[in-house]
């Protein structure tokens, strides 16, 4: 029997992208039909309704606000943390994501402020079509940072192992994981406009 | 095996040096954007203008985050391929919704017609006026 090891390298393809990377691409695709869906559905909702109110009525604008200052904030910190992986620089690399982190448990706690409030005024998501889109909308996108939270904090956890953190296909995660990251800012970008301000 | 893995993944990344002065200034730019945003919808503009103008800042806003954070601007033909035939069949699913909200309702209800086209409205009511002689009369091929 052959006890020759199975390796895998990095996997390039003929196209010059890493297979890791494809894979990424190709997920945030499928989340990008998930989201524009959501997006279409609104639309219909919208334009099907009689009245629709203006964000600023229903909602908490100044705290959304917050949050897209929040969640741009933490795609400057991934990114960041991303140049120090390029650049090995192991402790660099361990404070931009640990804030990156940190930035994504305040949109999370500042999210459940928002949504609390709203709650304690007996507002859910069957109060109304508007609102049953909003939580539709805002809860998925949460659920979305919650991922990125886990798979930010098993990356900041790999950095502490040398294995992991002198293994080649390590800053190919790093930066998978902050194309994630960026596609659940553009999704916020987004909604943030269409529930909140128009 | 390690130093072949690790030339192939510097050459995979390569292309996407780092440039922290430019992740600072679109930071700065994104920043900027969204108080545009907050700014223009307290105007309470008129709603298409207002959505038109918020829709079109998002859209900077998520481009500049796609270009220089996602690396998008200089990546390989591949990804750009994907991100095409994504976006088309997102596309598609407008479709219907021009059709049920732009076309169907001046078939569906007239009235809304006569209200905001007359000129189509006088002519869709020349067409009734014909219509009950039409209907009476038996459809080709019809038995008797």
């Amino acid at each position: 029997m052959s006890s020759t090891p199975i390796t895998m390298d990095n996997a390039d393809t003929h196209s010059g992208i890493t297979n890791a990377k494809l894979g990424v691409w190709l997920f945030l695709a499928s989340e990008v039909m998930l989201f524009a869906t959501l997006f279409t559905t609104y639309i219909v909702l919208r334009m099907g309704a009689t009245s629709w109110p203006w964000g600023w009525d229903a909602l908490n604008v100044p705290l959304a606000t917050l949050n897209t200052a929040i969640l741009i904030s933490s795609s400057v910190t991934i990114v960041m943390a991303y140049a120090r992986a390029y650049d090995k620089d192991v402790h660099g690399y361990r404070l931009w994501m640990a804030a990156t982190i940190a930035l994504s448990l305040a949109f999370l706690v500042v999210k459940g402020f928002e949504y609390g409030h709203e709650f304690k005024l007996g507002i859910g998501p069957s109060t109304s079509v508007f609102y049953a889109i909003y939580f539709t909308m805002t809860g998925l996108h949460g659920i979305h940072i919650i991922g990125g939270i886990l798979l930010n904090s098993g990356l900041l956890a790999m950095s502490f192992s040398k294995e992991h953190w002198e293994n080649p296909l390590f800053l190919g995660r790093v930066e998978g994981a902050g194309l994630y990251w960026h596609f659940v800012d553009i999704v916020w970008i987004f909604l943030f406009p269409a529930l909140y301000l128009l | 095996m390690a130093n072949k893995a690790d030339a192939a993944h510097e050459t995979a990344h390569d292309d996407h040096r780092p440039n922290v002065k430019l992740y600072i200034g679109v930071f700065a730019a994104l920043l900027f954007f969204t108080c545009i945003t907050v700014v223009i919808s307290k105007f309470h503009l008129p709603r298409p203008q207002a959505i038109a103008l918020g829709l079109f800042v998002a859209a900077i806003k998520a481009s500049l985050v796609a270009a220089i954070f996602m690396h998008l601007w200089g990546e390989k033909k591949l990804i750009y391929s994907f991100i095409v035939v994504t976006f088309a069949f997102a596309t598609m699913m407008w479709v219907p919704i021009f059709e049920g909200y732009a076309i169907r309702p001046k078939l569906l209800y007239p009235v809304a017609v006569a209200d905001q086209h007359p000129d189509e409205a006088a002519a869709a009511a020349a067409t009734d006026a014909s219509a009950p002689a039409a209907a009476s009369a038996p459809a080709p091929g019809a038995q008797p």
